[in-house]
């Protein structure tokens, strides 16, 4: 068996009708029991259903497409996997031993029977009881992996329609399946005696089977539920623990790193930390702003604060209310307040930058605020003219109003209003 | 600020780092007269000292910052706490202003402006931080959709005035009291009292928002 071949087959998975693809492998994507028909059908490139109906057909002749899908789960690998169950089981001494010994209990259980001419159920008892020791070793020597898909199914069997109860077609299915069940149940024991001839006792057997069985198998059944639940909570924690590390690892240990390179230079020093601050408060608080940062109003603001902090090193206060989703007026809007906070960052001499964004229902409201030095309006210097033109033309392109509250020494304060429909 | 008395000041902090940065920032303008590292212990020596001000931080383990502010009125003692978190997280901001605490500061707030703060607790004030007051402008929006299906218990503290909400958002755009009361012609006091009645609305009102972003905060 070349490697590259088994890979190749771990990736493609799937049965490809036409295509026959090597080597034999069980099927891992395609399986419902240990895979093998799934195995085949890819392999032979032929759909799956016509494999599994030949099984089917084959088991019943005595049994014998049991016997087969069990030979071959034992010997073929599964798909992905290093070596076969059977494989597995003779590298480790101890399993070896202990299905060597189960085998030769179940040959001495079938010459017993054999003896004994107890006719079980006649041809069938062989390749019954031999499928079953199968089994037995398969779980053996399945990996964690594979014992996991076959607990999932073990739960679910008792179950038709799936694990998922909660799933409404499944609830059907099961309901359906368990009414005409009942029925022929009724009918048959009706054709032997009527119901309340001699089947009365026999139904009431029945029932005491029933609940002989749930009394033996429900702490069990329950108790693997249950694992399996507490299992599922431990992944999950398992995995939310690893993408913590991988962002402390992808951010803030880059950081901390970039941070001691620059430990000369304060002012980088402060803009990584407050960078970093920033991103990693945005990550534990308000992450759905993260994943859908530029589809929201508070998302467009946000995006200012950073930039005011990455490339002027001034430090924003930001504060919202409400959010909307914008559009093109609101995004001007935006637009317009970017020019003044980069318009305070440049000349106001200010260590810091208020921005108040609002929205409300009938209107959206931002408003760019520093301490600085502030100007005289009536004189604006002709750099700042353009900047000012910039925000006054944007605004009044979508109807908004602007208004500059400043005087020199006290600070400057640009305030913009935009109407809002609905 | 120079002609009142000095503060006298306990700290609550779990990180003896930032203790030791608060103090180096503040031990000039106040007296510090004590620090705890654990709810326990701060309980008693609170209780026990009667500070002006209890700096505390939001979180700690064993309860964190709600669990001394429970501690010290269950002693039925009149102490006043100004909240200190490196969070900015909603819920827990108004769980602590709604557990008693009198203001909420971040812990980046620069050393001039905390012991600013500090003398506004020790003098009765409330120190509203313009991100508290974006939070409060959200929980008492009255468009809010959640609100529409919840019946108002008690009008008077479940809505905001219209002058309440003048001040609050001009505190958001970064206004201090002084140039509020200068924008809205009123003077420093009454912008004050404004800022006083929305703290109890926030503390009592029962609006859901509110209750809300407090619980959230008890489960995590």
């Amino acid at each position: 068996m070349e490697k590259e071949e088994g890979m190749s087959i771990t990736t493609s998975g799937h049965a490809v009708v036409g295509t026959p693809q090597r080597p034999l492998r069980r099927g891992r994507d395609n399986s419902i029991l240990g895979g093998v028909c799934g195995g085949f059908a890819t392999r032979l490139g032929i759909k799956e259903r016509n494999i599994r109906i030949m099984f089917s057909l084959l088991t019943l002749v005595f049994g014998f497409g049991v016997l087969v899908y069990m030979t071959f789960w034992l010997v073929l690998t599964r798909s992905g996997e290093e070596t076969s169950i059977i494989q597995g089981i003779f590298q480790n001494r101890r399993e070896a031993q202990v299905v060597l010994v189960a085998f030769i209990g179940t040959l001495i259980l079938l010459v017993a029977l054999q003896t004994t001419g107890v006719d079980t159920t006649g041809g069938f008892a062989w390749p019954l009881v031999l499928a079953s020791f199968a089994f037995f070793a398969v779980w053996r020597g399945a990996s964690s992996d594979e014992r996991a898909h076959l607990t999932e199914l073990l739960n679910s069997a008792p179950l038709i329609g799936g694990v998922s109860a909660t799933n409404r077609r499944g609830i059907v299915l099961r309901v359906l399946a368990g009414i005409a069940l009942m029925f022929f149940g009724l009918h048959t024991l009706d054709s032997i005696g009527g119901v309340w001839g001699a089947a009365a006792p026999a139904l009431f057997g029945t029932v005491i089977l029933v609940v002989g069985l749930l009394v033996l198998l429900a702490p069990w059944w329950l108790q693997n539920v249950r694992e399996l639940t507490s299992e599922r909570r431990e992944r999950v924690r398992v995995e939310e623990r690893a993408r913590m590390v991988a962002h402390l690892h992808d951010s803030v240990l880059q950081t901390l790193t970039l941070i001691e390179r620059a430990a000369g230079n304060e002012s980088d020093v402060v803009r990584l930390a407050r960078n970093q601050e920033r991103e990693l408060r945005q990550w534990l608080f308000s992450p759905d702003l993260v994943a859908n940062g530029s589809t929201s109003f508070v998302g467009l603001v946000g995006a200012i604060e950073h930039d005011i902090e990455n490339d002027y090193g001034v430090k924003v206060e930001l504060v919202t209310v409400g959010d909307c989703v914008p559009d093109d007026k609101v995004t001007a809007l935006v637009a317009a307040g970017r020019e003044a906070a980069i318009n305070a960052a440049k000349w106001s001499e200010s260590a810091s930058i208020s921005i108040f964004a609002e929205v409300e229902q009938t209107s959206v409201s931002l408003f760019v605020r520093d301490r600085g030095v502030g100007f005289d309006l009536d004189a604006i210097p002709a750099d700042r003219q353009g900047i000012a033109l910039s925000i006054r033309q944007r605004m009044a392109h979508v109807g908004g109003d602007v208004t500059i509250d400043t005087a020199i020494g006290s600070g400057t304060e640009v305030q913009l209003v935009l109407a809002r429909q609905g | 600020m120079t002609d009142s008395p000095r503060p006298r000041v306990f700290l609550v902090d779990d990180h003896e780092l930032i203790r030791a940065g608060i103090r180096a920032e503040i031990a000039e303008a106040v007296d510090i007269i004590g620090e705890a590292d654990e709810v326990a212990a701060a309980v008693e020596m609170i209780v026990e000292r009667l500070p002006d001000v209890v700096l505390l931080d939001v979180h700690m383990p064993a309860g964190g910052g709600q669990a001394v502010l429970k501690g010290v009125s269950e002693a039925n003692v009149c102490v006043r706490f100004l909240a200190l978190s490196v969070s900015d997280a909603a819920n827990d901001v108004i769980s602590v202003i709604r557990a008693g605490a009198r203001g909420y500061v971040t812990k980046n707030i620069s050393g001039p402006d905390l012991v600013d703060a500090i003398y506004r607790i020790a003098a009765g004030d409330v120190v509203f931080s313009p991100r508290l007051a974006g939070f409060v402008l959200d929980a008492f929006s009255t468009g809010a959709a959640d609100q529409a299906n919840q019946p108002m218990v008690d009008p008077e503290l479940d809505q905001l005035t219209q002058r309440e909400r003048q001040v609050l958002r001009l505190i958001a755009r970064g206004y201090s009291y002084k140039d509020i009361a200068k924008e809205l012609t009123i003077s420093t006091k009454t912008v004050e009292s404004h800022v006083s009645s929305v703290l109890r609305k926030l503390q009592l009102s029962s609006r859901y928002q509110l209750s809300n972003w407090a619980t959230e905060r008890n489960l995590n």
